[in-house]
């Protein structure tokens, strides 16, 4: 009677076993001296994701609207295009900088907005739209010096000058926006010197030259 | 009955050289630019406005699914979670989301429509979770993935009506061949997936197993 009922309690906790899968691990111990960011610099760099994003998402509305059948300007819709790709780029590099200095380990879930309002979807000319961007880079540009300020002097009790980051976002960061910026800028004067006096030749000619790589 | 017929031979004659005619009337010296614009001289033909709100639907949709693959991507890579494989699995996808996002763009205007991007700035719905444990972030991909899949099939059971309004060979077509094929492969991929992670973390000790199964995910 007794191995009986030992062998039910056997089968029962087999049962068990095997009803409930083991997806959960044991959280690991390691030590937390390591992660040494400062918090007011983690959350500018999260917000930083974000603008990224949002660049990402109205680079993305002006290669829609160059490609359309009746604007016809496919050197910059890929233009566009591309740099939507890179913004995105951007993004996931300020996301691999936090995993490796050890934060982002929770609260990630509403750390991007799915829908991201885009501003602007047409534009009258070509010139309008680079100067939009040139605009757009500014702006970026701007708020990566912000996140490299409070990153230098977070103002809060760990006093935290984060040398290394800072020194990415100005070599990394800043060095492809000073470069990108002044593309664009060139672009915009050449394009507006044609468009002055052959103003559809001018734009069809240059959306030509672009489309191949120029 | 016959007047009927001949006004209809006419309209289909006259819908077939929209543009020819508007250019005439837009060359011809004696008349006034402002009303001689020609707008029907676009590359849109067959079902495309029937068809053009479900494609942009489907745009806004992969742009979502790859922000979503994004931030699962980065839950396996902190330092707590240290699961390279489900890493690389989901930044994949979250990669190809976005690719497929501009790609669906471009045809879009390629079939003479235009992009139209979310109006409502919108949250990821506050119950939404993408920090999971691995089974049921496969489990979640695979949800994913299939809703696009079905997605993808209702755009072409759109342009596959034979109704004027609706059928679209060519859409039809783009559907299949860009997307239907490779949604079937990714889905059993990640069946089999969850198939084997069911199996292996019914035991007394997953830990071992998933090490594993994370280092074969790294190899795909």
């Amino acid at each position: 009677m007794k191995s009986v009922v030992l062998a039910t309690v056997f089968l029962t906790c087999v049962v068990f076993a095997s009803a409930q899968l083991q997806c959960a691990q044991k959280k690991p111990n390691i030590p937390t001296d390591w992660i040494d960011m400062a918090s007011p610099c983690v959350k500018k760099m999260r917000g930083q994701i974000q603008e990224e994003l949002k660049a990402s998402m109205q680079y993305l509305a002006m290669g829609a609207y160059f490609s359309r059948d009746t604007v016809n300007r496919p050197g910059f819709a890929k233009m566009f295009f591309q740099s939507a790709s890179e913004e995105r780029d951007h993004a996931i590099k300020l996301i691999s900088y936090l995993l490796m200095r050890g934060e982002l380990t929770r609260d990630i879930s509403h750390m991007i907005k799915k829908n991201l309002v885009v501003p602007k979807t047409e534009w009258a000319t070509g010139v309008e739209a680079l100067k939009d961007a040139l605009n757009l880079e500014a702006t970026v540009t701007k708020k990566i010096r912000d996140v490299i300020k409070t990153c230098e002097d977070p103002k809060d009790s760990s006093n935290f000058n984060d040398y290394h980051l800072v020194d990415y976002l100005t070599g990394d960061f800043l060095e492809e926006q000073y470069h990108g910026q002044k593309e664009i800028a060139s672009k915009i004067s050449n394009l507006d010197k044609l468009m002055d006096k052959h103003g559809a030749l001018g734009e069809f000619l240059f959306d030509k030259k672009i489309s191949g790589g120029e | 009955m016959r007047a009927f017929l001949i006004f209809t031979v006419f309209l289909a004659a006259a819908s077939a050289e929209h543009c020819y005619k508007e250019i005439e009337k837009a060359c011809d010296p004696t008349s006034n630019k402002a009303d001689s614009t020609p707008i029907n001289c676009n590359a849109k033909y067959g079902a495309i406005d029937g068809v053009q709100s479900a494609l942009q639907k489907y745009v806004n949709d992969h742009i979502e699914r790859s922000f979503e693959y994004l931030l699962m991507s980065t839950h396996y890579a902190n330092y707590e979670k240290s699961r390279e494989g489900f890493e690389k699995l989901f930044r994949g996808f979250s990669d190809s989301k976005w690719n497929t996002a501009i790609d669906l763009i471009k045809y879009i205007t390629k079939r003479g429509g235009q992009m139209r991007f979310p109006e409502i700035d919108s949250e990821i719905s506050s119950n939404e979770d993408y920090e999971m444990y691995e089974l049921q972030s496969l489990a979640k991909s695979l949800d994913i993935e299939k809703t696009l899949a079905v997605e993808a099939h209702n755009i072409h059971g759109l342009a596959a009506r034979r109704r004027n309004e609706f059928h679209d060979p060519e859409i039809s077509s783009f559907i299949e061949e860009k997307f239907v094929h490779k949604q079937a492969d990714d889905i059993r991929a990640l069946s089999g997936h969850v198939a084997d992670l069911t199996k292996l973390l019914d035991g007394r000790d997953s830990s071992l197993s998933l090490y594993l199964f994370d280092e074969y995910l790294q190899k795909l």
